[in-house]
């Protein structure tokens, strides 16, 4: 039982992870009908900058931790946020009226170029994140033991996601946001300028990215340039289990991704765990084509 | 496959005929006029190896050895009186971009090719190789199943497998004392294939069992769950037998999960990455299972390469493969040397029935096979500073 309830804990911190970086790909999709293949390695470039600051910045600064941790988080999902703007302004908005194929091939390239870039600036080798700056007190809550680093993972996703919940229904770029993924001729007759709304989407999504790239770092401690590809397909799968499109639905995907996970490689093999997983997927897609919380018009977004 | 392409390329038409004597004339008239200046043109070796990847240390370290042995061959005049030329592969510890590298060499037209690390890697290379009739030498493949395809062209500077299971089973009978062995690969060629060696060789030691054998995945950063599942089986010594990024991950989350159980790595888990990664605390004592490090090789060649080095890069390699791929150039050079000749064929012929050189790993011949005679083994450990020490066991 205790194994069971560690799983379902490593489980939970995965599955926030791939939360996290699901609203990304959900978020591209319900406003342009884009899958954003360069989301992965947005993520990847935010562990890099916040390795970097954290290097550069507070490897003597003698701060209390969670002071360096929030300043880490918050430049990289800055920078990050930038960078995705940047990517939309370079390889998306030039092809807004062409084919949607066009676009996908176009996130391709964004992706190897990112991927390239990050390779070039931060060098071939992996990057360790310093083991002063992770909180790892480990503690056991009714036997099952956890890290604080878990529970700081967890926590801070749920905040992002119900933050996120509550700008998106309750706000006026909220608004703005579910309006344009309905229809886009209409919310501009409406007067929401969607050139903006679509920029606003590559701020949030690409910033909740970098956040999620910085705890994957400090959770592993390891960073590498490739990374970014095995957490986006990942991601995209768990967006597309939820429904793709749908923001709880996403996270919804992502915490029954990351649990799946855990348990088939707890109580099968590690081994086949992927292959488990995708199997899931293609089953789920074929008795539910439009995931498990639907597609559903109303609350698309 | 080159050769297929050709052919039926020649069988079309008779304007291809034209086009073929053309080319012979033309061909016959170049070299006629190159030959004076061909005495002094390099003789062009290939070397693959993951330059960038997550194996991009050990493609580094190879690339850095391998230099120093063309410098040194080229001070004392070459090859022939020809200097030798390197041409970089970077097949990115990835199977597929192996087999393409493979083909840009053949067209490139190199003499010979060291070529590679990881068994898997080296796998399609090595056959793509073998079809277009080129000598190849792998450096850091060790899966057995590599020369027992009846090669004609694929040699290796580095041992096999099997000697080094039997090692870890001796270890474990004469040193560690332990009953409960957990085995860990990656499904990967030559990890599995250790994996499969150790266990034969542990199942003739009486009172040992083991308790546990899985595969993880690689490039996979969470092996929490696989620790849970082991931890239950309770093993007192875990053999990691793949790659060092996941055995750095690997160890520490043991740890993490209260794991206390002796770690010990195969000959790709630990170096000065895995130190990184898992972090010194966590890395201090634990054991490998490997070939002699460059520092304990107690050769005249291996003391001044080591010298030149370190004098070059600061530090000696921190994994033994660099060197053997350094050995793989000089096995060809001796090769190239002794027979005069830079065809293939004559070269491998050469390479298994009279080649016996004191390389820097010591002295080579190969058999049949394409193996290289004799083995050795040894215990390392972990010391608290983070240096990798001979074990003393």
């Amino acid at each position: 039982m205790e194994i069971f309830a560690e799983q379902l804990m490593n489980g939970l911190t995965v599955g926030s992870v791939y939360a996290l970086v699901a609203l990304g790909y959900t978020m591209v999709y319900g406003i342009m009908r884009l899958i954003n293949f360069a989301h992965g390695d947005l993520f990847m470039l935010g562990a890099y900058v916040g390795f970097t600051v954290l290097m550069t910045f507070f490897a003597q600064s003698g701060l209390p931790l969670w002071v360096i941790l929030l300043c880490i988080a918050f430049a990289a999902m800055a920078a990050v946020a930038l960078a995705g703007v940047a990517v939309e302004r370079a390889a998306y908005r030039p092809l807004r009226r062409s084919h949607r194929l066009t676009a996908v091939v176009s996130a391709l390239g964004a992706s190897i170029v990112l991927q390239n870039g990050a390779m070039l600036i931060w060098g071939p080798r992996y990057q360790a994140y310093p083991a002063w700056a992770v909180p790892s007190t480990r503690f056991e809550v009714f036997g099952v033991s956890m890290t604080s680093m878990q529970l700081l993972i967890l926590a801070i996703a749920l905040v992002l996601m119900v933050a996120l919940y509550f700008f998106v229904q309750r706000t006026v770029l909220g608004m703005a946001i579910r309006a344009t993924a309905i229809d886009h001729d209409t919310a501009r007759l409406m007067g929401i300028d969607i050139d903006q709304v679509i920029r606003l989407v590559f701020i949030i999504g690409p910033a909740l990215g970098a956040a999620a790239g910085v705890m994957i770092g400090l959770y592993y401690r390891q960073i590498h340039f490739t990374m970014g590809w095995a957490y986006g397909l990942k991601a995209f799968t768990a967006a597309i289990m939820g429904g793709i499109g749908n923001i709880p639905g996403a996270m919804l995907g992502g915490f029954l991704l990351g649990i799946l996970e855990m348990l088939g490689a707890g109580y099968i093999s590690s081994a086949w765990k992927d292959a488990m997983v995708f199997v899931l997927l293609i089953l789920l897609l074929i008795l539910r084509p439009h995931g498990l919380l639907g597609e559903r018009v109303a609350e698309k977004v | 496959m080159y050769r297929r392409i050709l052919v039926s390329q020649q069988g079309s038409a008779l304007r291809a005929w034209t086009a073929v004597l053309a080319l012979m004339l033309g061909l016959t008239l170049g070299l006629a006029g190159a030959i004076p200046a061909s005495a002094q043109q390099p003789i062009r070796i290939g070397l693959q190896g993951p330059i960038t990847g997550p194996w991009a240390l050990e493609g580094e370290m190879a690339v850095n050895s391998v230099q120093i042995v063309v410098d040194q061959i080229n001070a004392r005049g070459g090859v022939l009186g020809r200097p030798i030329e390197i041409v970089l592969g970077d097949d990115q510890g990835s199977p597929r971009q192996s087999a393409l590298v493979a083909q840009r060499m053949i067209a490139e037209g190199v003499v010979a090719v060291i070529s590679s690390y990881g068994s898997s890697i080296t796998e399609p290379a090595s056959l793509l190789y073998e079809e277009a009739g080129i000598l190849n030498i792998a450096y850091g493949a060790t899966a057995e199943t590599l020369t027992e395809r009846g090669y004609q062209y694929f040699f290796r500077t580095c041992f096999r497998d099997d000697r080094q299971g039997a090692f870890f089973a001796e270890l474990v009978r004469s040193h560690l004392g332990s009953q409960r062995i957990a085995i860990v690969h990656d499904n990967t060629t030559f990890a599995r294939g250790l994996a499969e060696a150790a266990r034969s060789s542990l199942a003739g030691v009486p009172g040992v069992e083991i308790v546990f054998y899985d595969a993880i995945t690689p490039g996979e950063r969470d092996f929490t769950a696989t620790i849970s599942r082991m931890r239950t089986q309770n093993p007192d010594v875990v053999y990691f037998t793949a790659y060092y990024p996941e055995a750095g991950l690997f160890v520490r989350q043991m740890r993490d999960a209260g794991m206390d159980a002796v770690f010990v790595g195969g000959n790709a888990a630990v170096n000065a990455e895995f130190i990184d990664i898992a972090g010194l605390s966590v890395a201090t004592g634990v054991l490998v299972t490997q070939e002699p490090l460059p520092t304990d090789l107690d050769y005249p060649e291996a003391q001044a390469f080591l010298d030149e080095y370190i004098r070059r890069h600061g530090a000696p390699p921190t994994s033994p493969w660099p060197v053997y791929a350094a050995d793989a150039l000089n096995v060809i050079a001796a090769a190239i040397e002794a027979t005069g000749s830079t065809d293939s064929a004559v070269l491998a012929n050469y390479l298994r029935t009279s080649l016996n050189i004191n390389g820097i790993t010591g002295p080579i011949a190969f058999d049949a096979k394409g193996d290289r005679a004799g083995a050795i083994y040894k215990a390392y450990v972990v010391d608290a500073q983070g240096n990798i020490v001979d074990a003393g066991i």
